[in-house]
């Protein structure tokens, strides 16, 4: 008769023979917890990266299509990574991914309510100098001097603070600022072209905050849109 | 003896005192042994020695992770999880597909397969081996799972969703699922 095998003791003699011991608690600790770190870190990149979507699609300044890629792959990074956790069986994936987007439109429209997408973008901005080729801002916008944003040629300068510029419409306008912010490679010669952020002051007359290089994408647009 | 002691503890006792000393863990294995074989059987018909392999293989994987035993769940979600990967591993492997063991005395299973169907309990009972075991291998895999749970181990669906890794919804849309399939398959091979 053949002898029932009995896989308890042949078990426990293959962990004796071994050596065979538990791996320690605090491997299994340090995975979940960076399972569960970089789930809130892609949730986190993916309100901001919203954010910054939500400002290029409302404020209509930038072109958000890098915004919302990166949304897309930190979206899609949550939750694979909420799925590796413990307990994500319990819910259903549908569920997951509708929360996931809801938190990431909801958390990301607050951010870009308290303003943190436009700093954001000008931080990008003043960091990285291939930013603004990645995402251009929109030329509509920097021909709106009542939303403060106007663009042109410099036509003859008074002082660093103090200068005319023409804008690509052909209208003159009286630049004044109280040491505007230059931001980026900005000369402040006749014939360079720059972007003024500010306050319009009248018909004419516009002060300037903050003076940006034209440069990128929009510098092209800029020049067709001219003629 | 480390046997007596082992009686009055509970499963999640003895998985504390295992990681200290493996005497425990020949309890817990002692304990589940018998259960896991029969499951592993059930769901996969495969060789003794193969099944053999799978819940040793399991116990020894088991060992290894018990700092990570989800003490929220029953250990035996926990460990019938483990049997259950293994076994789905090894069938992979072995490119077969998975089969479950039925007969006619499974009275749960025979009961649930005529209701809300116009089939006779006798015609399932008389015909068992004839068709009805066939039927039920020409179900999806993922039907025969979670029939094997629940009517081979007598799981309830808190700790079918626990085993197999699926929301409890999930598991019982597969239950209705797999009745629905069983149906359509038994009423077009009895057309003729």
């Amino acid at each position: 008769m053949k002898k029932k095998i009995n896989i308890s003791d042949k078990t426990l003699r293959l962990i004796e023979q071994r050596q065979i011991k538990p791996i320690p608690r605090w491997e299994f600790i340090v995975k979940n917890w960076s399972i569960w770190l970089g789930f809130l870190t892609s949730l986190l990149l993916l309100m901001l990266g919203v954010a910054v979507s939500w400002f290029g699609l409302i404020d209509n300044i930038i072109t958000p299509n890098l915004w919302v890629v990166v949304s897309i792959i930190f979206l899609t990074m949550s939750f694979l990574l909420f799925e590796r956790t413990k307990k994500s069986y319990r819910f259903e994936k549908w569920q997951v991914g509708l929360v996931i987007v809801f938190v990431g439109l909801l958390m990301g429209g607050v951010l870009f309510r308290f303003g943190v997408a436009s700093r954001i973008d000008r931080g990008m901005e003043s960091r990285f100098s291939f930013y603004r080729q990645m995402v251009p801002m929109r030329m509509i916008v920097w021909n709106n001097p009542e939303s403060g944003y106007l663009s042109g040629e410099i036509v003859s300068i008074y002082s660093a603070s103090s200068f005319v510029i023409k804008d690509f419409n052909g209208k003159l306008w009286n630049i004044n600022g109280n040491q505007p912010i230059v931001r980026g490679r900005v000369k402040m010669v006749v014939g360079e072209e720059i972007k003024l952020i500010g306050t319009l002051v009248s018909g004419d007359t516009f002060d300037a905050e903050e003076i940006r290089p034209w440069d990128g994408m929009g510098q092209n647009m800029m020049k067709e849109n001219r003629y | 003896m480390i046997d007596e002691k082992c009686q009055n503890l509970d499963d999640n006792e003895l998985v504390a005192l295992s990681i200290q000393n493996s005497q425990y863990f020949y309890c817990l294995m002692k304990r589940y042994e018998d259960k896991l074989k029969g499951y592993v059987h059930r769901l996969t018909y495969l060789s003794n020695e193969d099944v053999e392999d799978i819940v040793e293989d399991s116990f020894v994987n088991a060992y290894l992770h018990l700092n990570d035993c989800d003490c929220d769940l029953k250990f035996s979600s926990w460990m019938y999880r483990i049997v259950h990967n293994s076994a789905i591993n090894f069938i992979k492997k072995q490119k077969q597909s998975l089969r479950i063991e039925a007969d006619e005395s499974d009275d749960e299973l025979v009961d649930w397969l005529v209701a809300d169907t116009n089939i006779e309990k006798e015609t399932v009972s008389k015909h068992f081996d004839e068709y009805i075991k066939s039927i039920l291998d020409k179900l999806r895999p993922e039907y025969k799972e979670v029939i094997a749970l629940k009517f081979f181990e007598e799981k309830d669906y808190k700790e079918i969703s626990d085993i197999l890794q699926k929301p409890m919804g999930t598991v019982a849309t597969l239950l209705s699922r797999a009745k629905i399939q069983f149906k359509q398959i038994y009423e077009k091979e009895n057309k003729y």
